[in-house]
């Protein structure tokens, strides 16, 4: 295939893939995450981070602009098309999500396949989604002990789950050596 | 939406998908401004109604809905209503402090939750998918290669679901065979993404390949169907309008809370 340095339809396509079968497992992650909710001790923002993974995984794979924020949008509107349940909210915090992975992305000029790399990532779509949330949800009104809990947990979740745990789905997916058909080839001039 | 929780066609239905979207998208912007429950709490009622008028679904798929959207909704506001800041105490257990303040806010903020879901439950039951790429395309200018590979994806929703269920099958089989780490923990999870997210790549390829070179690409293409502004959609903008300036005004006049901002 020839090499092509904008997004082609497959690269679009293997990305809004990806990002649907994330939106299966967001669909059951948020019936975890709703159970956690009542403890209001907001163990359910160390779950947090699994809202952006696949921006960070659809990121490792493909590594051309515009993918995050791609991969992060179909997950949110994923979300819509599994639950049939339209949520303008939800979009919005996806496309913020994405962006915020998508600038550190191009900090590194997506060539970076670091661990580094997703855990920043997922540590600043984290930090992206206050902003929102702060006005949303009137979090300057917060006991200021449970506000720091939640911004806490909520950053490191998206170290953990966005950037760790993301990076391990990729090196367990370059093993099954289905990357060699995606993005520019890249993987098999990486050895697989 | 399915046909099958379908009761009767309204006007809602040809109203364009792009600016069901505008609309959804300004209407979110709104409910952020609006700090006054008895406002908000006058919107979340007109856009249950509408939901009820509108959407031509049955009332018992309405009523379940509805019952999902007040439970998560107060859920998710629980945060707020126990560990927000107030003077009047309403009730103290340990860490809990529930207040009058807080509580009010935390209903304000279920409210708002509320309000989007009535109306984007509106939007899921009046609008058909493939309408809202097509859309898109043609009066939102979105390259086709996105819309295509959009289109394409949502096809692939049931065979990853299937592809799901047969794995969990699979192992359940074979769960005598192999280790038990592989099945549960981090481990389980992993290796179930992975054979997920492998299968859906090559499916994926496969697919964008043969799309590529039919030329689904970019470049102008025409439309078998096809998607318009129609007078509908001004009916549509002017009654969430109306519905909103409406709810300030009801809000002056019956006001179920005792405060004006809930901040």
């Amino acid at each position: 295939m020839a090499k092509r340095k904008g997004l082609t339809l497959t690269d679009v396509l293997i990305t809004v893939v990806i990002a649907l079968v994330f939106s299966f497992i967001y669909s059951i992650w948020g019936g975890v995450y709703t159970a956690l909710e009542p403890l209001g001790l907001h163990l359910n923002q160390l779950l947090y981070g699994m809202w952006f993974i696949a921006a960070v995984v659809a990121y490792l794979v493909i590594r051309k602009p515009g993918v995050a924020l791609i991969a992060e949008f179909a997950a949110a509107s994923g979300e819509t098309i599994v639950m049939l349940q339209f949520d303008v909210m939800l979009i919005v915090y996806g496309l913020i999500q994405g962006l915020a992975c998508e600038i550190v992305f191009a900090i590194v000029k997506y060539e970076s396949t670091s661990l580094m790399v997703a855990v920043i990532a997922g540590i600043s779509a984290a930090l992206a989604t206050f902003p929102l949330d702060w006005y949303y949800g009137y979090l300057g009104q917060l006991a200021t002990w449970n506000l720091l809990l939640m911004f806490g947990f909520r950053v490191l979740s998206g170290a953990l789950i966005a950037g760790w745990l993301a990076h391990l789905l990729y090196r367990a997916l370059k093993e099954t050596g289905v990357l060699k058909l995606v993005g520019n080839g890249h993987a098999a001039e990486e050895g697989l | 939406m399915s046909e099958a929780v379908k009761r009767y066609i309204t006007f809602a239905d040809r109203v364009n998908p792009l600016v069901k979207i505008l609309v959804a998208v300004a209407l979110f912007l709104t409910v952020i401004l609006i700090h006054d429950p008895n406002h908000l709490f006058h919107l979340a009622v007109i856009m249950f109604i509408l939901l009820l008028l509108l959407s031509g679904v049955k009332y018992i798929y309405i009523g379940l809905l509805t019952g999902a959207i007040l439970f998560f909704g107060f859920i998710s506001s629980l945060y707020m209503i126990f560990y927000g800041e107030g003077t009047t105490t309403i009730f103290r257990f340990g860490i809990i402090h529930v207040t009058e303040e807080s509580a009010v806010r935390g209903i304000h903020i279920m409210m708002r939750g509320i309000t989007l879901s009535f109306f984007g439950a509106l939007i899921v039951f009046t609008t058909r998918i493939t309408d809202v790429f097509y859309s898109l395309m043609q009066q939102g200018r979105l390259k086709p290669k996105y819309a295509y590979s959009f289109m394409a994806a949502v096809r692939m929703v049931p065979i990853i679901a299937g592809e799901y269920m047969a794995l969990r099958r699979a192992r359940k089989v074979r769960r005598a065979l192999i280790h038990r780490k592989y099945i549960t923990g981090l481990k389980g999870f992993i290796s179930a993404i992975v054979t997920l997210l492998s299968q859906s790549i090559r499916r994926a390829w496969r697919l964008g390949v043969a799309m590529e070179s039919k030329g689904f690409d970019d470049g102008p293409r025409t439309y078998y169907h096809r998607t318009t502004y129609s007078i509908h959609d001004l009916h549509f903008v002017l009654l969430i309008v109306l519905g909103v300036i409406l709810s300030a005004f009801l809000g002056e006049w019956f006001s179920p809370f005792d405060t004006v901002d809930a901040r």
